[in-house]
């Protein structure tokens, strides 16, 4: 990973937490090949491009972390859901209060995971470039929540049983040189886990610290306001756990010092208008002189691929521009 | 409530575009296979009629010759009786004329420009606009098109239209965003969205209801599909629903599909002329869960509209057996504890599934909802 930005005291480190939209070029290809109307080679082609597209945007960007786009990937469970052994892939699902879908995982016995499964199914730019990328995972009680479980397992043991399993996923990435791993957690704070539940996140997050062996660990939560959830957020045994401003009272984030890095996700794919890098960067010094975490983590809130390609780049542009006005001096 | 039979059957959105309509539409000879399947189409359904010129023109290879208008009513009449043929009791062009049911409406409005395609699910995509300015209808939508369906309907038209919700869900809010004040949090996405919600209601989807009833359109079907996205703005939905239909006098169907229903109870039932919910179901019910369930909640709030009952997954090929939707029916009648207000219907619109299926699953419907009326009116055989 490449060294953070320090912006006046704070370490900061930008990159994208979810999925890029898909060029025109990419939408036009894959609806053909849907309709039957050009071929999986040419379609891989423009994959291919489009990945490299999105790469280099990140690179132009100076982004800490890069994802290449995760472009292909139909929904953030369908790289288990179709390779792990207990699943099969069930009805079309609300993907939280948007107008994207998800075809929700069925869940018919105890989950068996598939050694390199999932690191194939990555774009293949970020395996060439390993310890800059950000592998990007469904958090274990995320997963466990959305999916429809019929294996019997309580949704505490799965909770844990997912954390252990998403674990051996990030061991067998850390091995292939990956630093950085996101576990995507929305309902985390869409519907905060209490009593056995919480404990099993914790434990399910304690399995994935010691299999990462050193490498960051982020959680990512978005779709409603944090601040019910930070009692047990400040307790996950992770390097950096992020919240949505478009969702979050900043006001709700509580003071503290150390602990994990504070990951703040600054821009709104669920709007077209351009945060102002300015007021962004005031908002960020604020919560940092509040909290002082180790670092900054600055990033979309929701997944970007809300938004067709050309305002998706824009708003990426944000991001690299709040990271300066933090540098230039951003003031609470 | 009526003298109609048990479990009438109704259509509920778009169908796949035939072959030999995109062609034509775009000026191309037919191709074979597109020969092949309007002489098949036409020699089953006896569609063409009085556009049997139009139908010939294009057999010749003469799309160009006859423009993109009459082989749209060409393709409104296939789809008439196509759902005519397969014995629905209420029946729509299949919204042949339409690309699809954001971006043809909001085209008609001025306010909005569109940005770039958006993904749904899988491969399926759409085209969002942002709305930069206050949203005015251009010119009410839909008209001539009922106009056609009025002329040549042989069952009861049912015309669809996209609600002011799912049209404000679906744009970019940068107007009214742009007029709150402060950070662009939550509370203020909320008040804009409203102000959204209320102008394209009162400015663009009530004018254009008007001009429709005005017209002779006597059931109209309002689709929030988006109304399940943001629960939390259940009342947003009614009150769009609420002007959109103000002072207006048409047997009102609201239809919303892939949604949590209980989230919108008892919010929804706030949507003073509203006379149907249309809600898909089928795409949730299997061997161990009751997608039909949720009808309970109905009863308990002690509503007492009609039901157009989703029987039909539209997003599955796998072609539903009569008796699977007979079952189904009568589920679903228990929960609500009156077959009488049941109507049936696809989950939502066939039009990701081939014509083929789509057809094979709406007989299965129409012979389930018989096997259902029938269990019923002989409940001893």
């Amino acid at each position: 990973m490449a060294a953070p930005s320090l912006a006046r005291g704070m370490l900061v480190r930008t990159g994208l937490t979810g999925p890029f939209p898909r060029s025109e070029a990419l939408v036009a290809a894959t609806r053909d090949l849907d309709r039957g109307r050009t071929t999986p080679e040419a379609v891989e082609a423009i994959y291919a491009v489009s990945e490299g597209e999105v790469l280099a945007l990140e690179h132009r960007l100076g982004l800490d972390t890069v994802t290449a786009g995760y472009l292909r990937p139909s929904d953030l469970f369908r790289p288990f859901a179709e390779t792990w052994e207990g699943f099969t892939v069930g009805p079309l699902t609300r993907w939280f209060e948007t107008n994207t879908f998800y075809r929700q995982p069925i869940l018919h016995a105890p989950p068996v995971r598939v050694p390199g499964a999932f690191a194939a199914r990555l774009p293949p730019p970020l395996r060439a470039e390993p310890t800059r990328a950000r592998a990007i995972l469904p958090g274990p009680y995320t997963f466990a929540g959305l999916l429809d479980n019929r294996s019997g397992e309580t949704e505490p043991a799965l909770i844990h049983r997912l954390g252990r399993l998403l674990g051996e996923e990030a061991r067998e990435l850390r091995a292939a040189g990956f630093s950085s791993v996101q576990f995507t957690e929305p309902l985390l704070v869409v519907r905060p886990p209490e009593g056995p539940r919480a404990e099993a996140v914790v434990a399910g997050y304690r399995e994935i610290r010691s299999a990462l062996n050193g490498g960051t660990s982020i959680v990512w939560t978005y779709g409603a306001d944090a601040g019910p959830a930070y009692p047990l957020l400040e307790r996950l045994p992770v390097s950096v756990v992020g919240v949505d401003l478009a969702d979050t009272d900043p006001e709700g984030i509580p003071e503290g010092r150390g602990g994990a890095g504070l990951g703040l996700g600054v821009i709104d794919p669920r709007t077209t208008l351009a945060e102002d890098p300015a007021e962004v960067a005031r908002l960020v010094r604020a919560l940092y002189e509040r909290r002082r975490p180790p670092e900054i983590w600055l990033g979309g809130g929701m997944p970007l691929d809300l938004l067709p390609y050309e305002p998706a780049t824009r708003k990426v542009e944000v991001l690299a521009a709040v990271r300066e006005a933090l540098a230039a001096g951003g003031r609470p | 409530m009526t003298d109609r039979k048990l479990f009438p059957a109704q259509e509920i959105g778009s169908l796949a575009k035939p072959r030999w309509q995109i062609l034509a539409q775009r000026g191309e000879p037919l191709d074979a296979r597109a020969r092949a399947e309007l002489s098949a189409a036409d020699g089953r359904l006896s569609f063409a009629g009085p556009l049997a010129p139009v139908r010939d023109a294009l057999l010749d290879g003469r799309s160009r010759e006859v423009g993109p208008d009459a082989v749209r009513d060409l393709a409104a009449l296939y789809f008439l009786r196509y759902l005519e043929e397969a014995g629905l009791d209420r029946v729509y062009d299949g919204e042949a004329r339409r690309i699809e049911m954001y971006e043809y409406p909001i085209r008609q409005m001025h306010g909005f420009r569109f940005l770039g395609h958006v993904r749904s699910f899988d491969a399926k995509y759409y085209l969002k606009a942002a709305v930069t300015d206050e949203v005015r209808l251009e010119r009410p939508y839909h008209v001539e098109e009922f106009d056609f369906v009025r002329a040549h309907a042989r069952a009861e038209p049912k015309l669809p239209i996209t609600g002011p919700y799912t049209l404000a869900d679906w744009s970019y809010n940068e107007y009214y965003l742009a007029r709150q004040a402060g950070w662009k949090g939550r509370s203020a996405r909320r008040a804009a969205q409203r102000d959204f919600v209320v102008d394209l209601a009162r400015r663009a989807i009530r004018p254009t209801l008007a001009a429709l009833i005005e017209h002779g359109s006597r059931v109209i079907q309002i689709d929030e599909p988006a109304a399940g996205t943001h629960p939390d703005e259940a009342d947003l939905v009614v009150e769009g629903f609420n002007a959109a239909t103000d002072g207006l006098d048409a047997e009102f169907i609201m239809h919303i599909c892939f949604s949590n229903y209980r989230d919108l109870l008892p919010t929804l039932l706030e949507a003073k002329r509203c006379r149907q919910w249309a809600w898909e179901f089928a795409n949730r019910d299997s061997n161990d869960h009751d997608g039909y369930e949720v009808l309970r909640a109905l009863r308990d709030y002690g509503d007492s509209r009609e039901v157009g009952l989703g029987v039909l997954d539209v997003h599955r090929d796998t072609v539903e057996t009569p008796e699977r939707v007979a079952e189904r029916i009568g589920r679903a009648a228990k929960h609500l504890g009156d077959p009488g207000r049941i109507w049936v219907n696809p989950d939502c619109g066939l039009r990701t599934r081939s014509l083929e299926v789509a057809r094979a699953k709406l007989g299965a419907m129409v012979e389930g909802a018989a096997l259902a009326r029938a269990a019923y009116e002989n409940p001893r055989r």
